[in-house]
C-alpha cells in the first residue's frame, strides 16, 4: 500500500494575500515533511474558479517547487484537464516532460476532463466534447514523449510533424492515471491501461465492485502508452492523533467543512443537460428524483475515513488494503481549519504508528 | 461566502400559508416542462438566500415552465423562479417567483404546496425548430425565452432538483422542501435566447441574467410528492432541519 498526500489548495475568506499565501507555503512544507517520512507521492489537482474549495489552477508551478525542495517523494501531476480550451496537448507533453526531468524521473501523469460547469463554462467549454478530448489527449501524450517525430490530425487539434520536446526522463515514459469521479471512469482506465486515481468517495462495497471490474479489465486491455499503470488509488481524508476524540473533533471538522466547500460547486450535470455527465460528481447521485434523502441528513461523511487515533487508521486501511487498493491519497487540510503544526504532528504521527504496518520490514516507501 | 447572508424578512414579502402539510401525491401527467438555468450576478445571490441556505458557485437561476394539461386543478400553465442552492449539503432551487394563469391552481400550490403563486399570464410554446415561454404580470412581459435547435436527449438527462420555498407553516416560518418526481418520456436540449427580463415584478429586483447556460424540454408525467422535510430559514440545515 503506498500513501500519498493529496493538495486542493482549498482557501478560507477572504483571499487576503497573506491567507493564499499561507495555504501555499504550508502545502510546501508538508511536501517537505512527506519527503522525510517515506511519504510515496505528492499530488496537486487542477482546478479552476473553486472559490474556497480549490485555488489549485496552476499544479505544474507548486510541483516544480515540491521537485526542488524534496529528494525521493513522486511528484503526481494530477490530474491536467485534457480539454484544449484548458492545456493544448502539447504544452501538456512539454510541461510533464520538463518536471520529469526537474524532478529526475519523479513524475506521475494525472489526465481529467473536468466535473463542473464552473470551471468548463469558465473555459466556455461544450461538455458534449471533453470525453472525446480527453481520450485524444491520452493516446496523443505518449507517442509526444516517445517519438522524435510527431504529427497529429484530429478532432480537438492537429499539427504537422514537429519533435515535441525535451522528452521525459523515465523509459518509455511518466506512468498515466485517470482522476475517477463518475461511477464507470475506472472502466475508461482500465481499457487503456490507465491507473485509477479514485478522487470521490465511494463506499467499501462500491470500491470493492469497481477495483475487482478494473483489475479484471485491464487485464485484455489496449494501452494507449508505451507501458500499463495497473493500480488503484483513492482519496481520504487524513487526521491522526493519539486521543481518538481529539482526532475526531477537529478531523471531523476538516472533513465537514471541505464536504460544505465542495458541495458548492456547480457539477455539470446540474447546469447542463448531456449525455457526457451522468454523475452529480460528489453531490447526492439519485438528486434528480424526487427521494433525495434530507437537508439535514449526516450524508458526506465517507466509509473507512482515516481520522482517529493510529488504531483506527490501521483498520480502516487494512481494510482498504483488502479490496485490493494500491494506494491512498490523503487530504490533510481543508480550508486552514486544522493550524499546521497540528497537520504535520498528524503527519508525523502517521509516519510512526501506521505506515510501518504497510511496509515490508526494513523498506522505505517506493 | 459559504452560508446565505440575506434577511429573511426581505425574501418573500408575503409567503404562502400552508395549513396543513401535503401527504398525498399529486399526479400532473403529460406535461411539457421547461427548465432554464442562467448565470447570474453575485449581487443577487447575496440578496437571495437566508442563513439557511448555502449559495452555488457560479451563482444561477432556473426558470421552469410548466404546461400540465390534467391536474386536480384542471389544465394549468406555470413558471417559477429559482435561485440555485444547497441545503445542507443537497442541491436545491430556493423558490422566489411563481406565476401562473390559473386562480384554482395558484390557490392550491400556495395553500397546499408553499409555493408563492401569483396570477398571471404564462407561454410554452413548443415546435419542432424552436420553444418559446413567456411570463407577463399586468400585461408586461417579464421574461421571454426562445430555445433553438432542439437537440435529442436521454429521458434521464436532465437533472431536475427539488424545490424549497418560504412558507407560513403549522410550525412556523419555514424552508419547505417540496419534491417533484419527473418521469420524462422525451427530452431535448435547446440553444438558450434571453428575449426579455425584467426580475422586479416578480423576483427580487437584484437578480441580473449574465451568461445563459442551458435549456431543456420534456414531455413528462410529474408527481407532487408528499412534504418530506421543512426547515428553519435562519439556521443551518444541519440541525434546523425537521423531518415531517
Amino acid at each position: 500500500m503506498k500513501f500519498g498526500i493529496f493538495f486542493e489548495m482549498s482557501t478560507p475568506r477572504p483571499f487576503t494575500t497573506e491567507v493564499q499565501s499561507a495555504v501555499f507555503h504550508n502545502a510546501l512544507e508538508q511536501a517537505r515533511l512527506a519527503d522525510e517520512l517515506g511519504f510515496d507521492c505528492v499530488w496537486c489537482v487542477e482546478h479552476h474558479f473553486l472559490e474556497e474549495y480549490s485555488h489549485s489552477s496552476a499544479p505544474e508551478v507548486v510541483l516544480a517547487a515540491v521537485a526542488a525542495q524534496t529528494e525521493r517523494i513522486r511528484i503526481g501531476h494530477g490530474a491536467v484537464v485534457c480539454v484544449p480550451e484548458m492545456n493544448h496537448p502539447i504544452r501538456v507533453a512539454e510541461r510533464c516532460a520538463v518536471l520529469d526531468i526537474v524532478s529526475r524521473g519523479r513524475l506521475e501523469v494525472g489526465t481529467a476532463r473536468s466535473s463542473t460547469w464552473t470551471e468548463l463554462g469558465g473555459f466556455n467549454v461544450d461538455p458534449d466534447r471533453t470525453k472525446k478530448t480527453w481520450d485524444e489527449f491520452v493516446r496523443v501524450l505518449p507517442k509526444m514523449w516517445t517519438q522524435e517525430h510527431f504529427s497529429y490530425d484530429g478532432l480537438s487539434f492537429s499539427m504537422p510533424e514537429r519533435n515535441v520536446l525535451p522528452k521525459p526522463v523515465q523509459q518509455p515514459h511518466p506512468p498515466m492515471w485517470v482522476t475517477v469521479t463518475s461511477p464507470g471512469t475506472e472502466l475508461d482506465a482500465a481499457e487503456r491501461g490507465l491507473g485509477c486515481l479514485g478522487v470521490a468517495a465511494a463506499g467499501y462495497a462500491e470500491q470493492e465492485r469497481r477495483t475487482k471490474e478494473y483489475y479484471r479489465r485491464i487485464e485484455s486491455c489496449d494501452p494507449v502508452g508505451a507501458v500499463v499503470t495497473s493500480a488503484v488509488s483513492t482519496l481520504n481524508f487524513l487526521y491522526c492523533h493519539e486521543d481518538p476524540k481529539v482526532a475526531a473533533r477537529t478531523g471531523m471538522g476538516m472533513v465537514g467543512t471541505f464536504g460544505l466547500a465542495n458541495s458548492h460547486l456547480m457539477w455539470t450535470r446540474e447546469a447542463y443537460p448531456t449525455r457526457a455527465y451522468q454523475s452529480l460528481g460528489n453531490l447526492a447521485p439519485k438528486v434528480d428524483r424526487g427521494k433525495s434523502g434530507g437537508p439535514g441528513d449526516a450524508y458526506g461523511i465517507p466509509e473507512g475515513i482515516c481520522v482517529g487515533d493510529p488504531d483506527i487508521i490501521v483498520a480502516a486501511l487494512k481494510r482498504w488494503e483488502s479490496l485490493g487498493l494500491t494506494g491512498i491519497n490523503f487530504l490533510l487540510n481543508g480550508l486552514e481549519v486544522v493550524p499546521q503544526e497540528q497537520v504535520l504532528a498528524s503527519m508525523r504521527l502517521f509516519a510512526k504508528e501506521v505506515m510501518p504496518q504497510f511496509r515490508e520490514p526494513g523498506k522505505a516507501g517506493a | 461566502m459559504l452560508i446565505g447572508t440575506a434577511d429573511v424578512r426581505d425574501l418573500v414579502p408575503a409567503p404562502p400559508t400552508l395549513e396543513a402539510f401535503a401527504t398525498e401525491p399529486v399526479p400532473l401527467p403529460g406535461a411539457a416542462v421547461l427548465q432554464i438555468i442562467s448565470e447570474i450576478r453575485v449581487s443577487g445571490r447575496e440578496a437571495s438566500l437566508p442563513p439557511g441556505l448555502h449559495p452555488t458557485n457560479p451563482p444561477s437561476v432556473v426558470f421552469q415552465f410548466w404546461d400540465c394539461p390534467e391536474s386536480p386543478w384542471g389544465p394549468f400553465r406555470l413558471a417559477q423562479g429559482r435561485v440555485a442552492c444547497r441545503s445542507g449539503l443537497r442541491p436545491r432551487g430556493f423558490v422566489q417567483g411563481c406565476v401562473t394563469e390559473s386562480a384554482a391552481a395558484a390557490e392550491a400550490l400556495r395553500s397546499q404546496w408553499g409555493f408563492p403563486a401569483t396570477i398571471g399570464d404564462v407561454v410554452v410554446d413548443r415546435g419542432y425548430d424552436r420553444v418559446r415561454a413567456e411570463v407577463a404580470i399586468g400585461g408586461r412581459t417579464v421574461l421571454a425565452f426562445t430555445g433553438r435547435d432542439p437537440d435529442p436527449l436521454g429521458n434521464g438527462d436532465i437533472a431536475f432538483t427539488a424545490t424549497v420555498a418560504l412558507a407560513n407553516t403549522p410550525r412556523g416560518l419555514r424552508l419547505v422542501q417540496i419534491d417533484c418526481d419527473y418521469a420524462a418520456h422525451r427530452a431535448e436540449r435547446v440553444r438558450p435566447v434571453i428575449d426579455a427580463f425584467e426580475p422586479g415584478a416578480w423576483l427580487p429586483a437584484s437578480i441580473a441574467l449574465t451568461w445563459p447556460i442551458s435549456a431543456a424540454v420534456a414531455i413528462a408525467d410529474i408527481t407532487l410528492e408528499p412534504h418530506r422535510y421543512v426547515s428553519k430559514p435562519d439556521e443551518l440545515a444541519f440541525t434546523g432541519t425537521e423531518t415531517l
